[in-house]
């Protein structure tokens, strides 16, 4: 990792920094490749595995998944596009191709769309570094391709799943559902990402971030702290939209959109919520972490504290997951450009408050 | 891997004896509320132990 803390350090630069022709930032910032290791890649390999293994778990887990990745494909309904060839970085059980697969993707449009959103899609290569998981669902009738028969399933194993094996320019589109929160170097990969594309087309992704689970990492301190007296982490740190907006910008990504939405799930107790973390394969596999699982005091105290801080009226708990979506387009230059600021004639004000 | 249908998971068995003591589960949420924001080892010690006792009755029951 290199950090350009230059100002700081030497303060006899500043004044060519300031007064150079050039503007130029002086906060620190990540240039080149960087190491920097968050997650233990191995750890979440054998969680993956292990999720995978429990089938039936799995598929019941797989709740929030589908959801995201639902809302995820909901967003080619705006994209009148075919795809010829389209990745699916971070697959998990390919949620993704699920989701594409269904019929009836939006009835209430006019004209309603009925057509699986796959009729879109020549080729969906479904990359994912768990074999195990990649494959769960081989045969189950959810990702059945008999109804559009253009459309082609192949499941690619990742040897890394920080490195894309895939050509420069040969994909039409990059899409990526609940897993690019486990990646160590976002940077690198979004870069990565931006090179497998065509030029002018999207890469369309949701993952968790913000304060996603933070009822779950407040009760937890809570717990270890008035317990053993001291803290250890329990939930990832993750990114934030504002960071999100920079990250896409920085590797080169056009027309960005960048929006988060809250999923609010309620649980019966703490221990359900955990397990069905656990079936996901989304454990903690933070590096620096207390191995080994959780003490018995620490979950009888975070169970109460949970339910004291942040319980429903009816003696359920809420988890929060928010998803922050991303769309960024590679750089073409006959691409549609956006117009200058402040030349819009309409006030959006009026228009909303019109109706 | 997969376990058989009629095993219960630990983690089961200990969730229901747990809900089995709500009372004292809700005392011991309330002392770290009361002043969560200075939080300190053993601060609800006297409410967690009753927590634990009524957990433990529980959990032998079953």
């Amino acid at each position: 990792m290199r950090l350009t803390l230059a100002p700081v350090c030497r303060p006899q630069q500043w004044k060519p920094l300031l007064t150079g022709g050039t503007a130029r930032r002086s906060y620190a910032f990540q240039s080149g490749s960087l190491n920097f290791e968050v997650f233990n890649r191995r750890a979440k390999w054998l969680q993956k595995e292990r999720a995978a293994a429990n089938v039936e778990g799995g598929r019941q887990a797989d709740y929030l998944k589908d959801e995201v990745a639902m809302r995820v494909c909901e967003r080619l309904l705006d994209v009148k596009r075919q795809f010829p060839r389209v990745l699916d970085l971070g697959a998990n059980s390919c949620n993704i191709a699920r989701a594409l697969l269904r019929p009836d993707p939006d009835p209430e449009s006019e004209p309603p769309v009925t057509d699986p959103l796959a009729t879109k899609i020549t080729e969906l290569v479904a990359a994912e570094s768990s074999h195990s998981l990649l494959h769960r669902d081989h045969d189950h009738p959810s990702l059945s391709t008999t109804h559009v028969p253009d459309f082609k399933l192949t499941r690619h194993v990742l040897e890394h799943d920080e490195l894309l094996p895939f050509e420069p320019d040969s994909f039409d589109m990059v899409l990526s559902s609940m897993s690019m929160h486990w990646i160590n170097d976002l940077p690198g990969v979004l870069s990565q990402i931006n090179s497998v594309l065509k030029p002018d087309c999207p890469f369309i992704g949701a993952m968790l971030g913000g304060d996603t689970l933070y009822e779950l990492r407040t009760s937890l301190q809570l717990a270890e702290q008035e317990r053993k007296g001291g803290i250890s982490p329990h939930v990832s740190p993750l990114a934030d939209v504002r960071d999100v907006g920079g990250l896409l910008q920085r590797t080169g990504f056009k027309m960005l959109t960048v929006d988060v939405e809250d999923i609010v799930v309620d649980y019966p107790d703490m221990f359900a919520l955990m397990q069905d973390l656990q079936a996901m394969g989304e454990g903690n596999a933070v590096l620096g972490r207390e191995m080994g699982p959780i003490g018995r005091d620490v979950l009888l105290a975070g169970d109460a504290i949970y339910r004291a801080l942040h319980g429903n009226q009816d003696g359920s708990i809420p988890a929060t997951f928010r998803i922050i979506h991303m769309i960024g387009w590679k750089e073409s230059p006959h691409q549609a450009q956006p117009l200058r600021r402040g030349s819009g004639q309409a006030s959006l004000k009026d228009l909303l408050e019109g109706q | 891997m997969q376990p058989p249908k009629t095993t219960v998971r630990p983690i089961q068995r200990f969730a229901s004896a747990v809900s089995k003591c709500s009372v004292e589960s809700a005392a011991y949420g309330k002392c770290i509320l009361a002043d969560y924001n200075s939080v300190h080892k053993d601060m609800c010690v006297k409410e967690f132990m009753r927590l634990k006792d009524c957990y433990l009755l529980a959990a032998k029951k079953a």
